[in-house]
């Protein structure tokens, strides 16, 4: 079974996702921002983490330029999940070292659909 | 559950025997919901008062044109860009360079057929213009063009339009390809100019002969034939066959086949779902339905 780290400082998108994750047979774990991200990296790298941008603390771009810099963290596929939708921003994500993006408002197709692209189904 | 139903009963059947008749499809008996829903809709863009006005004058007055319309809103499919990544990976590794070799010098004609709300379409020039752009010396020199067909439909209107919805590109579209191919217009997302201008989408029955669209280097049907009654299966198959040049490839889903079948098209190692035809033509003796290997399912 492999492991997903949900980033969000949203309560109820941690649930939900945490509940369309555990559907795709995944583990999950959960950080309220991306400083509490880097903690649980440091302690157990995941397979997987679905990633907010916009949190208080470190934000999600942040996180993932410091993650991408961690040893073993190249490791972790990367899928952004976020409400941010211009493509200057996307490519900024994928540059820095994302694997997919998911733009929300986001459902269990587009998720499961995304999480196969970047090779975790 | 409680009905859905509207319309008289009897309409319901009609309905079925329609869709059967033009297109070659059959509908499954609970498509009460399909018929409400689809129809309704398109009553209201139509400008009718109601369904049963639309339904009314579909009847009476036989109005040919509004007859297509109603089949296409009924069999809309719900496509996705890049589905089956297992025949786009054949496509670019295997069927695309021999393609490009075979062909050297000429502008490599696509035809996709049945193309919907143009995924398709639109997937495979993604998919050719990326191989164009990081292998510019391996690309058929003159490029290539699409020509996408499919019954007049709002899908077809909505294909043309190259327009799709937050939803709809986030369904198997890789986020590199919406960077590098699509552009955002307010809610929604739109194919560049750049790929828009290499497909032609184009109004057609696909049960009739498509001799006048002329012939083609590669033809796309794909996870569409299951759809169809038997007998339609054969009626395109055997009418798209000459629509393919000499060495030329037919792509169905991976996971579709012709069986028995051949119209003159060899299966192509290790290429689940393509075919190439060969030199001679196929013979009206080719063996018949009992051999056809993807039966047709009902649809709805």
């Amino acid at each position: 079974m492999k492991s997903c780290l949900i980033v969000d400082d949203s309560k109820m998108i941690r649930r939900v996702a945490g509940r369309i994750l555990k559907d795709l047979n995944f583990t999950t774990g959960e950080a309220e921002n991306g400083s509490q991200a880097m903690s649980v990296c440091k302690s157990t790298m995941p397979d997987a983490i679905l990633l907010d941008w916009n949190m208080p603390v470190m934000d999600g771009l942040s996180f993932l330029k410091s993650l991408r810099q961690m040893p073993g963290g190249q490791n972790p596929v990367v899928v952004f999940c976020t409400a941010e939708r211009n493509i200057e921003r996307i490519s900024e994500a994928l540059d820095a070292g994302a694997d997919e993006y998911v733009m929300k408002p986001f459902d269990s197709d587009i998720i499961e659909s995304k999480f196969i692209e970047a090779g975790l189904i | 559950m409680g009905s859905v139903r509207s319309l008289e009963s009897g309409y319901y059947e009609a309905l079925r025997r329609l869709t059967l008749e033009i297109a070659g499809v059959k509908l499954g008996s609970n498509t009460d919901f399909l018929v409400e829903t689809r129809l309704s809709a398109l009553a209201r863009q139509q400008g009718y008062s109601s369904l049963e006005a639309l339904i009314s004058e579909l009847f009476t007055d036989g109005n040919t044109r509004l007859a297509v319309q109603v089949v296409s809103a009924l069999l809309e499919r719900d496509l996705r860009f890049f589905d089956d990544k297992a025949g786009f990976a054949s496509l670019s590794k295997i069927i695309w360079p021999r393609i490009s070799a075979a062909f050297a010098g000429d502008k490599i004609k696509i035809l996709s057929y049945g193309c919907a709300t143009g995924q398709d379409a639109y997937s495979l020039a993604m998919t050719l213009s990326d191989i164009e752009d990081a292998f510019p010396d391996l690309a058929p020199q003159a490029g290539f063009e699409v020509t996408a067909v499919d019954y007049p439909s709002r899908a077809l209107a909505r294909a043309t339009a190259g327009r799709f919805t937050h939803f709809d590109v986030q369904r198997g579209l890789p986020a590199r390809s919406l960077v590098k191919h699509f552009t955002r217009d307010g809610e929604d997302w739109v194919i560049s100019d750049r790929l828009r201008k290499r497909i032609t989408f184009q109004e057609f029955h696909l049960l009739s002969n498509p001799e006048p669209l002329g012939q083609y280097h590669l033809v796309v049907m794909r996870n569409a034939l299951a759809r169809y009654a038997p007998s339609a299966q054969m009626r395109i198959l055997r009418s798209l066959a000459p629509a393919l040049e000499t060495g030329g490839y037919l792509m169905l889903g991976s996971r579709e086949g012709l069986g028995d079948l051949n119209f003159g098209l060899d299966p192509v190692e290790n290429c689940p779902g393509f075919y190439k035809r060969r030199a001679t033509r196929y013979s009206e003796d080719e063996p018949t339905l009992s051999g056809a290997v993807s039966p047709a399912r009902e649809a709805g």
